[in-house]
């Protein structure tokens, strides 16, 4: 088949697909919903013209999704405000809880190995004139609640913490850290949970969270769509931060893209459907793949100590440099290194950093995320494959 | 990022990693492994002194780093024992499509490679295998 200029031929199936961190394919029953919606005999119509029968088969159709979501993420329908991913919702929370309750406080607490759609609106913040507490986590990524509510002041108006974070699988106590804002009084809690749902436990209403940030394509949904759970119980109010439209209860203006929410909630439920046995099957697959991986020898699995969901595996290879390890390994593996140190101008892995790794041992990471379509024989390639790499580069080096 | 045929193949399949020893061979190692690129090479020179009989080498660093010093072995041996690469840094770089930002990483190799020449050439220094630093830096 010719591929059209400009565009890259699909992967050789033969590389061992490990990155399910990074993004899921989507599943084939989600993309035969989500393409319903789309054609002149499915629900093409605006979800929010609700005058006419098109209008009204896509506003069910979206609200079918939005239930789906809520069921899965243990939240109520309302509360769910479609978002074009996780990346938009973090905005959404920090931006909005920020311009909402700037006359009562203009400081936030998170945490230095959140995700960059976390930081980054943190930092404009500051530059902007807020403060920001960035906690750092104990040697396995794990943050205390108690040092977190030790840092909420009178002032703090938002605590963002990630619930599964998405370079080691760590998880955090958000529950434990929601109840302790609440006490404040003040100090709203936001969690990014992009990385959870049909991975581990997650229960927006039960944890006490005020907002929530989910996404679409971590769990064989479409790219594209994600969401902002807003507890109406809990009050939490947002400022906007796009308008034109008034959707979604005014917090997020533009036309609801149907397929993309039909998807989002297909894929939910199908995830919370299968994650009893899914997560025993990829838990049984991640400890044969550590297993093999420990018998290299100098090899560290960063986060051994905490909580972790069983899909990510972030292990540390001493005496090999970080670059020459994913070159090595990519020509018959897609992972990822924690670090994405690239280039000679890329950083290590600051959330390994964070975790007090030096440069060298950061670099020298690789992310292996496990999912649905991963088998065993996936796993003894990859296992093989990292091994002989390893042992190569460190006769290289000398180490 | 992506790598050149050559880089790959010398990457790969490098065929002179290793360390020599004896009288007639001599070492220079540049750079650290804690700043990220360090390599190493082991020179033997033939019996009257006049060209490099054999070259090996020791690198920890990218593909590119690699690559360069299995070139820089090969193209070596057989040549005069001059402190010098046997091309110019920015034709090895060209030959290996590396980004310019990789140059830094490019002259550790040199060094190392001056510092193992200039090592025979002054014979007055330990020769390889005698209880040098396996690193330098």
């Amino acid at each position: 088949m010719r591929v059209p200029q400009g565009q890259q031929p699909p992967p050789n199936a033969s590389v061992v697909y490990l990155d399910y961190a990074a993004t899921t394919p989507v599943a084939p029953e989600v993309a035969a919903r989500m393409a319903e919606c789309l054609t002149r005999e499915g629900t093409f119509g605006n979800p929010g013209s609700a005058g006419h029968v098109y209008g009204e088969a896509a506003s069910a159709s979206v609200e079918a999704a939005r239930a789906q979501v809520a069921a899965a993420a243990g939240a109520h329908a309302a509360d769910v405000v479609f978002t074009s991913g996780a990346t938009e919702a973090n905005n959404l929370a920090i931006f909005g809880t920020a311009q909402y309750h700037r006359d009562s406080g203009r400081h936030i607490v998170t945490a230095r190995t959140e995700h960059k759609s976390v930081l980054d609106p943190c930092r404009e913040l500051e530059r902007r004139g807020w403060s920001v507490t960035y906690l750092k986590p104990d040697a396995d990524g794990v943050l205390d609640p108690a040092r977190v509510a030790g840092a909420v002041r009178p002032e703090t108006v938002l605590v963002s913490v990630m619930h599964v974070n998405n370079e080691t699988g760590v998880i955090q106590d958000v529950g434990a850290i929601a109840q302790l804002c609440a006490r404040s009084g003040h100090a709203r809690m936001h969690v990014d949970a992009a990385q959870s749902v049909g991975k581990c436990r997650v229960d927006f209403a039960e944890f006490g969270i005020d907002l929530m940030s989910v996404s679409a394509h971590k769990v064989y949904g479409p790219k594209g769509a994600g969401a902002l759970l807003v507890s109406r119980r809990r009050g939490a109010h947002l400022t906007p931060i796009l308008y034109g439209g008034g959707q979604e209860g005014s917090l997020r203006s533009g036309t609801v893209a149907t397929h993309q929410a039909v998807g989002m909630g297909a894929a939910f439920e199908l995830a919370s459907a299968m994650f009893g046995t899914e997560r025993e099957r990829v838990a049984a697959l991640a400890e044969r793949l550590w297993r093999r991986l420990r018998e290299i020898g100098g090899v560290m699995l960063n986060g051994a100590g905490a909580a972790r969901v069983p899909h990510v595996l972030n292990v540390s290879f001493e005496g090999v440099e970080g670059e020459s390890l994913l070159a090595a390994v990519q020509p018959q593996l897609a992972v990822s290194t924690g670090s994405a140190c690239m280039s000679a101008t890329q950083e290590p892995s600051y959330v390994l950093r964070a975790l007090g790794r030096d440069d060298r041992l950061a670099e020298s990471s690789l992310r292996f995320s496990l999912g649905r379509f991963t088998s065993e024989a996936d796993i003894d390639t990859a296992a093989t494959v990292v091994t002989r790499a390893v042992e190569r580069l460190r006769r290289i080096a000398g180490t | 990022m992506s790598y050149n045929e050559l880089t790959r193949r010398h990457f790969e399949h490098p065929v002179r990693p290793g360390t020599l020893a004896g009288p007639d061979c001599y070492r220079g190692a540049a750079g650290s492994r804690s700043a990220g690129t360090w390599v190493q090479f082991d020179v033997r020179l033939a019996r009257n002194g006049t060209c490099v009989r054999e070259v090996r080498f020791l690198a920890f660093g990218c593909p590119h780093v690699i690559a360069a010093a299995e070139l820089v072995a090969a193209e070596g041996e057989g040549g005069a024992p001059e402190p010098r690469l046997p091309q110019s840094i920015h034709s090895l770089r060209e030959r290996l499509d590396a980004p310019v930002e990789k140059l830094g990483r490019l002259f550790v190799v040199e060094d190392a490679w001056v510092a193992a020449l200039r090592s025979a050439a002054g014979r007055s220094q330990a020769p390889a295998g005698l209880g040098e630093p396996p690193e330098g830096g």
